[in-house]
C-alpha cells in the first residue's frame, strides 16, 4: 500500500512539530547562555507556525489515513489549536521563572515541544496504538520535565511518584486495550465500535475491558480515587512544568476520553455511564472537600483540578452531543483559568522565593490593584460565579445533564461547586482585605504582565460572549 | 498429555516461580535475575504462540539491555535493602488476598468459559516457510508507519530525558582539549633556569 | 493442544502478581519498577496469544511497540531514582514525605 502525499500533508502539523523540535534540540547546542532567548523565540515561532499549518491542512469532512491510525477532523483541528494557544502561554510564563533560577535551558522547550507533539498525536488518533504511543511521548516528557529541577529533592520526589503511577496506569490501560482487542478482533476504533456495535447487549468480557480502559484513564485524568499523584506533582514540580501540567494536557485527555468512550465504546454507554457517575460524584466531592484544608495555593489548585475533572466528566456522561459540546468547552475554558492562576503564583515569586503559600498573597489588592484584580476574576471563574466563563461552562455542562433527567447528579454538583466557592473566595479575602506582609513592588517582566492582563480579560470576555466558543465545540463535534 | 502440553507447563511454571520471586525476594539483585529468568520463560512461550521474532526480541531487548540497565542502577546506588523490606509481612496477608481475589474474577474472565477450547477454535500452524519476521515487518513499514515514527520520536525523547537528568558536568573531572594541546608552545611548558653549577657533596 | 484460555491465565497470574507486588514493596522504589516490567508482561501475553488465535498481525505489532516504550520508560524511569537518590540518598519511599496535605 503506497502512502500518498495526501496522507502526509494531513499530518504537516505534527510533521512540522517534530522537525522543528529536532532542529531546535541541535541549533541550541550552539547558542551561548546570554543568547538563550533565540531558542525559546524559534519555540514561539513554532507554535505559531503550526497554529497556521493546522487551519491550512483543516478538512471539512473526517479523513482517516496511515493505515487509519491517524483522523483528522473538527474536534482534532479546534484541540490542536487550543493546545499550541495554552502550551504557548505556558512557555511565556516559564521564561522569567526559569531565568531567574538558572533552568533557562533549551531542553525544557523541546521537552516542552516533544509533549505538545505527543498531545497532537492523542487529539488526532483513531487506533489505540496511536492513543497509547500519544499518551506515552505525553507522559515521558512530563516524568522529566518534573524532576528538570535536579537539585532540588522535592522535585525529583515529585517525579517518582508521578512515574510510578502513570505507569500503573498505563499497564492497566493496556491490560483493557488487550482484552478489547480479544473481545472485537481489532484495535482500530471504527472497528472496535462496529464490532461491539454488531453484538447482541453487552458481553461481560468487554465490561471487563472497559474497567481496565476506566481505571487507566481516571489514573491518567486524575479522577478520585485514582488521583494521590495529583496534588504531590502539582506541589512538588517546578511551578512553570505545574503549569504545563495542569493545563494542555487536560485538553489531550478530554480527546482521548472522547476518542475512546464515546467513538470507540459508544456502544457501551449505559455501562460506562455508571462507571463515570460515580467517579465524577467523588472527584467533586473529594477534590472541593480537602481543597478547603490546604494552606499551599498549588496543592489548593491541584484539588481544585481534581473537582472540575468532575465537572468534565459530568458532561461526558451525559452521554449526548450537547454534553460533550459541554465538557469540551468546559475543559478548553479550564485549561485557560489554570494556565492564568499559575501564571499569578509566577508572576510573584522571583529567584529564591516561590510565591506559592496562600500568605503570600495577602494583600495583593494594596501591593498591585490590577493583578489582584486578575486573581479575583480568575478564581471567581473558578468557582463559577457569574459574569466569567467559569459560571458559562458550568452551567452548560449541568443543562446537558439536566437533560438527560439526572437531576439528582445537577444537584450534587451544585452543592459541591458552593462548597468549592469557599475556598477560591477565601483567597480573593486574603488579596482584598488582609494587610500585606510583603511591602515590596512586583518585579516582573512586561510580556508576562501584558499576556496575563489578556489572560484575565479573556476569561472575563469568553464569560460575556460564550456563543462564539461554544458553536465552535458544537460544530466541532458534528 | 502431547510434548506440547508438558514443555507448556514447564515454562508456565518457571514463569510463575520466577515472577512471584520478583517481587519477594530480599536482594534487588535476586529480584532482577528472577525477572531475567522470567523473561526467558516467556519467550519460549511466545516461541509456541509462533511469535518467533519477538521472543527474540524480548530476549535481546530486555535482558540484553534493559535488565542490564536495571542491574547497573541497583549495583551503583548501593542501596542498603534491609529497612526496604520493613512492612513487608505487614502487607503480606492484605496484599496476598487482594492478588487472590483480584486473579480469582480475572480468571473467571479470562477462563475457559469465555475463552476455551470450545469457544476460541485452535487455529492451524502456518505453514513451513512462512516468516513471522518478515509479516511483522512487512506492516510496521507500511500500515504502520505512522507508530513507528512515533515510537521513534518516544525513543528520541528518552535519551534526551536521560541525558538531561543525569549528566554533571563535574569540576575534578578533567578533561582533554586537543586545540589546547596542539597549540601548546615549548615556552609554556619549559622553564630553563640558569643557575651556578653545585659540586657534589 | 493448548487453549487461548490457559494463556490468559498466565497472563492473569502475572498481573495478579505484579499488583501484589507494587501493594507489598510500596517502600522499594526499584522493585516496584521490575513489577511494572511484570505488568507489562502479563499485557504482551496477553496480546501475542490473542494475536495467534485471532490469526491477526495486530496484536504483535502492538506487543512491539510495548517493548519499546517499556525501554524507554525503565531509561527514564531509572533516571528519575538516580536523582532521586543524589538528592535524598534513600529510595525509600516512606522516607519521601516532605510533602503533605
Amino acid at each position: 500500500m503506497p502512502l500518498e502525499t495526501a496522507e502526509y500533508l494531513l499530518a504537516l502539523p505534527e510533521i512540522w512539530v517534530l522537525g522543528m523540535a529536532c532542529l531546535i534540540l541541535v541549533l541550541d547546542l550552539f547558542i551561548r547562555d546570554d543568547s538563550r532567548i533565540l531558542t525559546y523565540l524559534m519555540v514561539q515561532a513554532t507554535l505559531v507556525v503550526a497554529a497556521l499549518i493546522t487551519l491550512a491542512v483543516q478538512v471539512p469532512e473526517p479523513v482517516l489515513a496511515f493505515g487509519n491510525t491517524f483522523i483528522s477532523d473538527g474536534m482534532a483541528t479546534l484541540l490542536k489549536l487550543f493546545i499550541y494557544l495554552v502550551t504557548g502561554m505556558g512557555f511565556l510564563y516559564a521564561r522569567p521563572y526559569l531565568q531567574d533560577r538558572g533552568l533557562f535551558k533549551g531542553e525544557f522547550y523541546v521537552l516542552g515541544l516533544f509533549a505538545m507533539l505527543g498531545m497532537m498525536i492523542m487529539v488526532s488518533a483513531s487506533h489505540f496504538l496511536t492513543i497509547y504511543l500519544g499518551l506515552e511521548l505525553l507522559s515521558l516528557c512530563l516524568y522529566a520535565m518534573v524532576a528538570f529541577n535536579r537539585d532540588s529533592g522535592t522535585c525529583s520526589e515529585a517525579a517518582m511518584k508521578y512515574f510510578v503511577l502513570g505507569a500503573l496506569a498505563s499497564g492497566m490501560l493496556l491490560y483493557g486495550i488487550s482484552m478489547l482487542y480479544g473481545a472485537t478482533g481489532s484495535l482500530e476504533i471504527a472497528a472496535v465500535a462496529s464490532a461491539i456495535g454488531a453484538e447482541e447487549g453487552s458481553s461481560i468480557v468487554l465490561i471487563f475491558a472497559l474497567c481496565f480502559i476506566v481505571v487507566g484513564l481516571a489514573f491518567k485524568l486524575g479522577a478520585v480515587p485514582f488521583h494521590m499523584w495529583v496534588p504531590d506533582v502539582y506541589h512538588g514540580a517546578p511551578t512553570p512544568v505545574t503549569l504545563f501540567i495542569g493545563s494542555a494536557p487536560k485538553i489531550a485527555a478530554f480527546a482521548i476520553v472522547m476518542r475512546v468512550l464515546v467513538d470507540g465504546l459508544g456502544g457501551l454507554v449505559a455501562d460506562w455511564q455508571g462507571m463515570l457517575v460515580i467517579l465524577a460524584v467523588l472527584s467533586l466531592a473529594v477534590g472541593n472537600v480537602i481543597a478547603i484544608a490546604q494552606t499551599n495555593l498549588k496543592r489548593m489548585l491541584a484539588y481544585s483540578t481534581i473537582s472540575h475533572v468532575g465537572f468534565l466528566l459530568l458532561g461526558v456522561l451525559a452521554g449526548t452531543p450537547d454534553g460533550y459540546a459541554a465538557a469540551m468547552f468546559y475543559t478548553i475554558t479550564y485549561a485557560l483559568m489554570a494556565v492564568g492562576a499559575f501564571g499569578m503564583i509566577i508572576l510573584l515569586s522571583r529567584a529564591g522565593f516561590e510565591a506559592d503559600e496562600l500568605e503570600d498573597f495577602r494583600g495583593l489588592n494594596a501591593r498591585n490593584p490590577w493583578f489582584a484584580f486578575m486573581m479575583l476574576i480568575l478564581m471567581f471563574s473558578m468557582a463559577g460565579v457569574p459574569p466569567t466563563v467559569g459560571f458559562y461552562a458550568k452551567l452548560s455542562v449541568l443543562q446537558a445533564v439536566i437533560q438527560v433527567d439526572m437531576v439528582w447528579l445537577a444537584l450534587v454538583a451544585v452543592f459541591f461547586s458552593v462548597i468549592g466557592a469557599f475556598y477560591y473566595i477565601r483567597l480573593v479575602k486574603i488579596m482584598y482585605f488582609d494587610s500585606p506582609t510583603d511591602e515590596a513592588a512586583l518585579q516582573s517582566n512586561p510580556g508576562l504582565r501584558a499576556v496575563l492582563s489578556v489572560n484575565g480579560l479573556a476569561v472575563l470576555g469568553l464569560g460575556l460572549f460564550p456563543g462564539g466558543l461554544m458553536a465552535l465545540c458544537s460544530a466541532a463535534l458534528l | 498429555m502431547s510434548f506440547e502440553r508438558i514443555i507448556f507447563y514447564a515454562f508456565a511454571a518457571i514463569l510463575v516461580y520466577a515472577a512471584g520471586r520478583v517481587v519477594t525476594a530480599r536482594n534487588p539483585v535476586h529480584a532482577a535475575l528472577h525477572l531475567v529468568l522470567a523473561f526467558f520463560t516467556c519467550a519460549g512461550l511466545w516461541l509456541l504462540l509462533e511469535a518467533e521474532f519477538l521472543a527474540i526480541v524480548l530476549v535481546l531487548v530486555y535482558v540484553g539491555a534493559v535488565m542490564v540497565l536495571f542491574l547497573f542502577v541497583v549495583m551503583m546506588l548501593d542501596i542498603n535493602s534491609a529497612p526496604l523490606r520493613e512492612g513487608f509481612i505487614r502487607y503480606l496477608p492484605v496484599g496476598l488476598a487482594v492478588a487472590a481475589l483480584m486473579l480469582f474474577e480475572m480468571v473467571a474472565i479470562v477462563g475457559v468459559r469465555y475463552f476455551g477450547p470450545d469457544q476460541v477454535a485452535i487455529p492451524a500452524r502456518h505453514p513451513e516457510g512462512y516468516s513471522n519476521t518478515a509479516e511483522l515487518g512487512r506492516v510496521l513499514y507500511t500500515d504502520y508507519v505512522y507508530p513507528f515514527e512515533i515510537a521513534a520520536v518516544i525513543l528520541l525523547v528518552a535519551i534526551i530525558a536521560a541525558i538531561v537528568l543525569t549528566m554533571r558536568r563535574r569540576p575534578e573531572t578533567r578533561y582533554q582539549d586537543p586545540a589546547k594541546q596542539v597549540q601548546a608552545k615549548k615556552a609554556d611548558r619549559l622553564r630553563v633556569v640558569k643557575m651556578s653549577a653545585e659540586k657534589k657533596q | 493442544m493448548i487453549a487461548l484460555s490457559d494463556y490468559l491465565i498466565i497472563g492473569a497470574i502475572l498481573f495478579a502478581i505484579s499488583v501484589a507486588g507494587i501493594f507489598l514493596n510500596r517502600k522499594n522504589i526499584i522493585i516496584l519498577l521490575m513489577a511494572i516490567e511484570l505488568m507489562l508482561l502479563a499485557v504482551n501475553m496477553n496480546f501475542v496469544a490473542f494475536s495467534y488465535f485471532l490469526d491477526d498481525i495486530a496484536g504483535q505489532v502492538f506487543v512491539f511497540f510495548i517493548l519499546t516504550v517499556a525501554a524507554a520508560e525503565a531509561a527514564i524511569g531509572l533516571a528519575i531514582l538516580v536523582v532521586l537518590f543524589r538528592n535524598r540518598q534513600t529510595i525509600n519511599v516512606e522516607d519521601l514525605d516532605s510533602m503533605k496535605g
